[in-house]
């Protein structure tokens, strides 16, 4: 039996930091009734916005966490999942781009397309998520939604196109000009919640008819009956100009804007009835999950509810309540009282409490269907884990995870914290997996490692105020690597006679620089001169020693090791001995194959008033910057540059410092590339002394 | 090896321009094309021989982004490079990409002064110091003759070469020197003009102005799968 799904909306609201995407959903709950009071991001009343439901989002104003909720819109029920703005937690962006159907693209009337909605734009293409815009912040001085608009079609590629025009901008906004219905709306009472239609002022009726011929021309490229309509000059009815629309926005190939002022509680409703009309129902999206039985074959999923069950665990929290684990059902039913199974672990998981989540508050429900999104309680998982049916399985295609960049040793203040710490540390892993932590042999010290400096110092206030752990925290570390630069030979023999049987293994061969892969290993013996039983000792020998340079102890990359000569003992040479005399291979021709340090370069993009980019340009070069190049973007000059990872810290209060706070900037890894001479001779000099330290 | 074969194949020289910069110091050159015949292309890899050269140059766009520019010079570095494996490409790529700094403005928003100030950022901050400088996208006929006046005393003050993209129009006649009409009233300004002509399938190029009478002058073509410069037959 198929479910009609029709009237359901998993969507997400993506979009650059500060381009007021909380403040908006805050608006989305009160119209739909899920709150019944607006309490703004950093607003005076101090409650902060009810999508921002942890305190420490609360208190920097910024979405850390993706909170789901549901809502109801003109009989549509809408499950929204709030993504945070930072380029540190794009993990939480892609995983819930992963589980959406559809979503909101908010975009700043003044900033227009900046670095971070292209990253999140990626994203989008990357998971085929159909999306509306919402050009927010048309009250605010140099509004311009039509320049954001020609941004969309220049910076992105999108086809944007103007659902609506804006009555009045900057102070003047007012409400907006609906180009399908051709009426003007108007947003009365306290918190714009009664809509006034009226007919479209005089002087915006020629810009009115203009833009829905443009809105008419494009859809009609998605629909044979509006072309007709068009060609035999009937009336266009709003039904035929939303379905054609529809069409071109679910094939990504339209992207419809919207346009408004959360804050001041203008034309968020009309918005809402575009992700009604336009975006997808979940049985409108090709799901698709990957047979493990059939190495990993792709497997379309049916958004049935009465097949077995296919869901994701795309979120976990750890609340008053216990864990809390989002899950997204894509086919089956998920019941309260059911037997599902972790794909990952095979563990059986009996389903507790089945709940549907309003930011921190929750609705109990008897089940979730599939295509829709919730929350179970007390099931032990780590995020991204598929849960099945018995008998199944399948798992839902592996999410992207980039690699850390940065580390920071942590240490408990006291006994206390000790024990919240690694409770702490044990969640924060579980929920995301660019977060990572294990405790160094040597210092014996807990490391934290993940996508940047901010991403870490969230996860340390984190653990004081969720777990009461009070951390020091160390300097931060760059995650830097070492590789070779030229071949270099080894002849090395293994050799111990300490009584009972002895070690014996001789390898030679050479290594040499690759840049296409971390590690290739190559077998040139012919002859025999090591058995081959012996070569993937020899292997992992190799392997072991790439794990940390012999000098300054950080892993290595890029090298091929050949071996093309050997000898063995018939008694004393074991896959121990030849490890060994891999090992002992590799420190040898190391040191002589020129071994250099690279460090990750990070792609940070400044956007700042054009009067501050000589500073702004200044502050990036001392930082061993390489600047791309600059660009005019009217109000704002957006600045591009490539910096050394271990170059940013602390940049973010030096670069608010030196432009009254106007500017900001975004920062994501770009690659490695060699440290010069100078700093390669600062960090093995740091490296010594820590080694001191630590002994 | 890889610099050898690049500075090989430096794009201009065979026109019969004696100096390896083309341009005097504080000089002003043009390529003049109509549309899409590969101006862009042409000036790209004037900079890439000078970036090469460890010269700094600073490409001023008034038309394309960042990264549409940043992909100009990829692409033809990769052309020029093609015979290297992508390792030595990078390796080559990261060490002179340090001498280009692109600059884009919109053309409203475009003045001399605005450039002035810009180059003075950097200049002050020893942030770049470019040896050459590319313009793309300046409208002639509509910069007056004052504009390319104040950028020639901008190219002396500061020791720099200015190259310029010269859109030449379809529907408009050439003077009977062979120049654009738009581009007359300031032609005089410039040390050395160079024209791309679009015949059949190939482009050629041809100096106009700037040459030394004595040089031998090859035949040079653009070509249209790569956009890199050849010899002619």
């Amino acid at each position: 039996m198929k479910i009609d799904d029709v009237k359901i909306r998993n969507i997400g609201i993506s979009a650059h930091i500060d381009s007021g995407k909380t403040t908006l959903t805050e608006r989305i709950l009160f119209y739909t009734k899920r709150i019944h009071a607006i309490h703004d991001v950093k607003g005076k009343d101090g409650v902060g916005a009810t999508m921002d439901s942890m305190e420490l989002e609360k208190e920097r104003g910024i979405t850390i966490a993706s909170a789901a909720t549901y809502c109801e819109w003109n009989g549509y029920e809408i499950n929204i999942i709030d993504t945070p703005g930072h380029v540190d937690f794009t993990i939480e962006v892609e995983r819930s781009l992963r589980v959406l159907d559809g979503a909101i693209l908010v975009l700043c009337a003044v900033g227009g397309v900046q670095s971070q909605s292209i990253t999140v734009d990626m994203q989008m293409k990357r998971y085929k998520v159909p999306c509306i815009a919402f050009v927010n912040k048309c009250d605010r001085s140099g509004a311009n939604p039509f320049r954001v608009i020609s941004q969309l079609r220049a910076k992105l590629g999108h086809n944007a196109i103007a659902m609506q025009i804006p009555i009045g901008l900057e102070t003047a906004a007012e409400g907006v000009v609906d180009l399908v219905s051709m009426k003007a709306l108007y947003f009365d009472g306290d918190n714009g919640e009664i809509i006034r239609t009226e007919e479209i002022p005089q002087n915006l009726l020629a810009e009115s008819k203009s833009k829905r011929d443009e809105l008419i021309d494009a859809a009609s490229i998605f629909s044979d009956e509006l072309t007709e309509a068009i060609l035999e000059e009937k009336e266009i009815t709003p039904d035929l100009l939303y379905a054609a629309v529809r069409k071109g926005t679910l094939k990504r190939e339209i992207t419809p804007v919207y346009m408004g002022s959360a804050y001041k509680n203008k034309a968020v409703q009309p918005m809402l009835d575009g992700v009604n009309y336009l975006l997808p129902c979940p049985s409108e999206v090709e799901n698709i999950a990957l047979d493990m039985e059939k190495n990993e074959e792709p497997i379309v999923l049916e958004n049935d509810p009465d097949k077995p069950i296919v869901a994701l665990a795309f979120k976990l929290e750890d609340g008053k309540y216990g864990q809390l684990t989002y899950i997204r059902v894509y086919q089956g039913t998920v019941s309260k009282g059911s037997t599902i199974v972790n794909v990952r672990s095979g563990k059986k998981v009996k389903v507790g409490r089945v709940v549907r989540m309003h930011a921190d508050q929750m609705e109990e429900v008897e089940n979730l269907q599939s295509g829709y999104i919730g929350a179970l309680f007390g099931i032990e998982c780590s995020s991204g884990d598929t849960f099945v049916s018995q008998g199944l399985n399948l798992t839902m295609t592996s999410m992207y995870v980039p690699k850390p960049v940065i580390s920071l040793a942590i240490s408990p203040k006291d006994n206390k914290s000790q024990m919240a710490m690694s409770k702490a540390l044990n969640r924060f892993s579980k929920e995301d997996p660019t977060f990572k932590t294990f405790v160094d042999p040597e210092t014996n010290e807990t490391i934290i490692e993940g996508m940047g400096e901010l991403h870490l110092d969230i996860y340390v206030e984190r653990m004081r105020r969720e777990y009461g752990a009070d951390v020091n925290t160390g300097n931060p570390r760059v995650a830097y690597r070492e590789t070779i630069t030229q071949r270099a030979d080894f002849n090395y023999t293994h050799k111990k006679q300490t009584g009972g049987s002895g070690q014996f293994g001789r390898i030679a061969g050479w290594i040499e620089p690759i840049s296409d892969a971390e590690f290739v290993f190559e077998n040139k013996i012919f002859g025999g001169s090591i058995p081959t039983q012996y070569i993937p000792a020899c292997e992992k020998g190799f392997k072991q020693s790439m794990e940390k340079g012999p000098k300054l102890e950080f892993p290595i990359t890029g090298v091929k090791v050949v071996i093309n000569d050997g000898a063995f003992h018939a008694v004393d040479s074991s896959d121990m001995a030849f490890q060994a005399a891999a090992r002992g291979a590799f420190r040898e021709a190391y040191l002589r194959a020129k071994p250099v340090i690279h460090e990750p370069i990070m792609k940070v993009v400044v956007e700042t008033p054009p009067e501050f980019q000589g500073p702004v340009m200044g502050l990036l070069n001392q930082r061993r910057g390489m600047i791309i190049g600059s660009q005019d973007e009217g109000v704002m000059c957006v600045i591009e540059s490539q910096i050394p990872l271990a170059e940013m810290f602390g940049f973010s209060t030096v670069l608010r410092s030196s432009t009254q706070g106007k500017a900001q900037f975004t920062m994501e890894f770009a690659h490695y590339r060699q440290v010069p001479q100078a700093i390669a001779e600062k960090i093995a000099l740091e490296v010594a002394q820590n080694k001191k330290t630590a002994a | 090896m890889l610099k050898k074969e690049i500075i090989y194949r430096n794009p201009l020289l065979n026109l019969g321009y004696e100096h390896e910069d083309i341009l005097p110091n504080g000089g002003l050159g043009a390529v003049l094309a109509h549309a899409g015949v590969g101006k862009t292309a042409l000036l790209v890899q004037v900079a890439l021989n000078m970036m090469i050269r460890e010269e700094s140059v600073l490409h001023v766009s008034l038309q394309d982004a960042v990264s549409k520019v940043d992909v100009w010079y990829h692409e033809l570095f990769h052309n020029i490079a093609e015979n290297f494996n992508e390792a030595e490409i990078k390796e080559y790529w990261d060490r002179i990409q340090a001498y280009r700094f692109i600059m884009t403005f919109r053309v409203e928003s475009f003045s001399v002064a605005t450039l002035e100030e810009r180059l003075t950022d950097l200049l002050e901050q020893n942030i770049f110091k470019p040896h050459t400088v590319i313009i793309d996208g300046l409208k002639f006929d509509e910069a007056g003759r004052g504009q390319l006046a104040f950028l020639k005393e901008l190219a002396k003050k500061y020791a720099m070469r200015i190259w310029f993209t010269v859109h030449a129009h379809r529907h408009e006649r050439p003077a009977d020197n062979g120049l654009p009409v738009s581009f007359l009233h300031v032609a005089d300004l410039f040390d050395v003009i160079v024209q791309l002509e679009a015949k059949a399938d190939e482009v050629y190029i041809k100096a106009l102005k700037g040459q030394s009478p004595d040089a031998k002058q090859d035949s040079l073509l653009l070509d249209p799968a790569t956009m890199l410069i050849k010899n002619g037959k």
